[in-house]
């Protein structure tokens, strides 16, 4: 027995685990875009948690708003998603890259007070969610208890997304270009390669992954415009624990945090979001880098 | 170049301010405006009311309703010609749910802006952080849905801090109330608990223990998980409460979170496992609004109960009637018990301050000690002793009725408000 009266037996701790599986997609996805932009940009974008909820918004008025089918409207919702990324890096991010970093800061921070008056503007400032889709009620016995099908469905797709991010950076034609500019941009650039091309692209891709988190985070969690800023710190803190930059060290990050906090939970009451950050601080002491940065 | 797009960016940052702080100061400062020629024989012309609440983030239609229930108030007040003939002027600013915040904007809206009188207040932490510098300012604060019974039994009644007012109605209405009426149900016998990890949170879980195992010595508390504000995941908690297989889920995270808790829930088949998941602030008009499909399709099997400091559907009196009417034809929303309690709290001040011809906060005190007052939410006694409102406000489950456009609480559980709020000497 535990404190608060839990009994512990073998699938309840399996069973937790599952759980802290799905907090961790949910993490992956918003900290895969923020890690790939840093790598390859070099650019830290505190205006990605905006990103996500502007995801979160987006698929709330295509699909709870205006009943689009729920696939379509998460799709269109991360494209839109990418469309404001292009805009960011088109306009803004573009002049930015030789600069400090505090400048960079600066200028991202600045679009997340823009991203959070302009949806207070369009949507108001109370919270929303839509409906559950019809397809996602119900749950699967796993160990025993239901297990909702929507968390299924998020394992599975942080898993596949996971997969088609390998594939492309590693792969395929534009995940070379992408790779060499990341290790080199003057030798790039002098093999021919546009950097500025292929800059718009990671930072219009890395955009989309922030939408689809926040898209797909939709009908199990209200959005608001104060959502951006609660995950960003999460997701800092899973970039900090793989390595800046790391895509490998942001997925087991991620791992680390989901199910931290799961087990936190159950095990630990109290001290669950102290755990996290004890964590962070260690990897900082013994590997500043992050468990697979440098 | 690097020079001109470093002054590029210096320009950029500069206007992001000015549209931050803009829109910062856009935040609205509803009320009356006009100055008087005139002084009214209370020696001023104006009567500044200044209000906080939670404006920004998941919890911020609390914030909102107060204002707009302050701002209805002010403005049916002064369109009949103010308090004595002087007008109220309103200003509202975000606590953040941080008590740090709450204690700032006091000082702000007392001394800088000129304040008469405070209301306003969402959060219990930022109640009590309150306190000692509402008696340092000497002004009265009505408090409009702060709910930890410290702040009228400790603060107004044990440590003597008279400027602290509350028009809602405490964790009385959170934890004692339900212990009442599930204490005549036998087959509840489990408890577990999702507290909203903060005072609010704590002490209405500790109340509803005391209360219910004086009445039910066999009952269990199995379980209990903590959640900090700015939770957006639920399930793990939800995962460890299942696995104590509790009768009844006495949860207390409100607004946004309220709702994708019990999303979650929905989602996790929560509602095949257990007979009664208790909501305390399950009432409350936006958590209504946004569950209102789920409602209404049954997903919570009936299972779903809860309150509010005030009921929009009850009670069922002319008063009543009118201010919804009135609130719907103004905003376009039903009111929530933080709308409610603002727009009686202005009421109340105004008839304190015709009582006692003053706005002297001591002669203001004097007046509303003992008054009674209808209201919308009925008849309100401020207690002299420590200050709360005492009004009834009713229990019920979550239902689908064709007569709103929301879900509303229904089948309704009326207990006397005598028979569960404590009285003083709170021992």
């Amino acid at each position: 027995m535990l404190k608060g009266g839990v009994s512990l037996d073998f699938s309840t701790i399996l069973y937790q685990g599952l759980v802290g599986l799905n907090l961790a997609m949910y993490l992956w996805l918003i900290a895969a875009g923020l890690t790939i932009a840093f790598g390859v940009l070099g650019v830290l974008n505190f205006a990605h948690g905006s990103l996500y909820m502007l995801g979160a918004y987006f698929a709330f008025s295509l699909y709870g708003a205006w009943k689009l089918n729920f696939w379509l409207a998460i799709f269109l919702a991360a494209a839109l998603v990418g469309v404001v990324g292009l805009i960011m890096e088109r306009f803004f991010f573009k002049y930015i890259y030789k600069l400090d970093e505090a400048y960079q800061l600066i200028l991202t921070f600045g679009f997340v007070l823009v991203f959070s008056d302009v949806v207070k503007i369009a949507w108001g400032g109370v919270f929303t969610i839509p409906p559950l889709p019809d397809i996602f009620k119900g749950t699967v016995g796993i160990l025993g208890r239901p297990f909702p099908v929507y968390n299924l469905f998020i394992i599975s797709a942080g898993i596949i997304v996971a997969i088609v991010i390998w594939v492309l950076l590693e792969r395929g034609w534009w995940g070379k270009m992408v790779r060499a500019t990341a290790s080199d941009r003057e030798m790039a650039s002098a093999m021919g390669i546009n950097i500025a091309t292929i800059f718009t692209s990671v930072f219009v891709f890395a955009a989309a992954l922030a939408g689809l988190g926040g898209a797909l985070s939709t009908p199990v969690r209200v959005v608001d415009p104060g959502v951006g800023t609660a995950v960003i710190i999460q997701a800092f803190v899973i970039t900090v624990i793989g390595g800046l930059g790391n895509l490998k060290g942001a997925f087991v990050g991620a791992l680390i945090v989901g199910l931290v906090s799961a087990y936190g939970i159950l095990l630990f009451p109290g001290v669950e979001l102290f755990l996290i950050y004890v964590i962070m601080a260690l990897v900082l002491l013994i590997k500043p880098k992050g468990l697979l940065g440098g | 170049m690097q020079k001109r797009v470093l002054g590029m960016m210096t320009a950029l940052f500069v206007l992001l301010c000015i549209v931050a702080v803009g829109c910062a100061q856009k935040a609205p400062a509803p009320g009356g405006k006009e100055q008087g020629g005139k002084k009214s024989p209370l020696g001023v012309d104006v009567i500044k009311i200044g209000g906080q609440g939670a404006l920004s983030g998941s919890h911020a239609d609390y914030g909102r309703q107060m204002q707009m229930g302050a701002t209805l108030a002010a403005e049916e007040i002064n369109a009949a010609g103010g308090i004595m003939g002087a007008k109220i002027e309103l200003k509202f600013m975000d606590e953040e749910l941080k008590p740090p915040v709450a204690q700032k904007n006091a000082r702000y809206l007392v001394k800088d802006w000129g304040a008469n009188f405070l209301v306003g207040i969402d959060s219990s932490g930022s109640a009590l952080a309150l306190g000692p510098v509402l008696k340092e300012l000497n002004t009265i604060q009505f408090f409009t849905h702060a709910g930890t019974e410290k702040l009228t039994e400790d603060l107004v009644y044990k440590q003597g801090i008279k400027q602290i007012f509350r028009m809602t109605v405490p964790v009385y209405q959170d934890a004692i109330l339900p212990a009442l009426v599930f204490k005549d149900m036998p087959e509840l016998k489990r408890f577990a608990a999702l507290n909203a990890d903060y005072e609010y949170g704590h002490t209405s879980w500790k109340m509803f223990k005391e209360t219910l195992s004086k009445y039910r010595p066999d009952v269990e508390f199995v379980a209990e998980a903590n959640a900090p504000f700015g939770t957006t995941d639920f399930s793990a908690h939800i995962s460890k409460l299942l696995a104590a297989n509790p009768d009844v889920i006495f949860a207390t995270p409100w607004a946004g979170e309220a709702v994708t808790m019990l999303r979650q829930a929905q989602a996790q088949g929560v509602f095949d496992k257990i007979k009664i998941w208790w909501q305390a602030m399950g009432g409350s008009v936006d958590v209504m609004e946004a569950l209102s499909t789920d409602i209404q399709k049954d997903a919570f099997k009936g299972k779903l109960w809860g309150t509010a400091r005030y009921l929009h559907n009850w009670p069922d009196t002319p008063e009543n009637r009118a201010f919804v009417q009135a609130f719907l034809k103004r905003w376009a929303r039903y009111p929530n018990y933080s709308a409610e309690a603002s727009y009686s709290s202005v009421y109340a001040l105004k008839a304190a301050i015709e009582k006692a011809g003053s706005i002297e906060t001591d002669k203001v005190i004097k007046a509303l000690e003992g008054m009674k007052i209808m209201t919308p939410a009925g008849e309100r006694y401020i207690r002299p002793e420590d200050h709360q409102a005492v009004y009834t406000v009713p229990m019920g489950r979550a239902v689908w009725s064709s007569d709103y456009p929301i879900a509303i609480i229904g089948d309704l559980k009326v207990v006397p408000a005598e028979n569960y709020y404590r009285k003083p000497p709170f021992n």
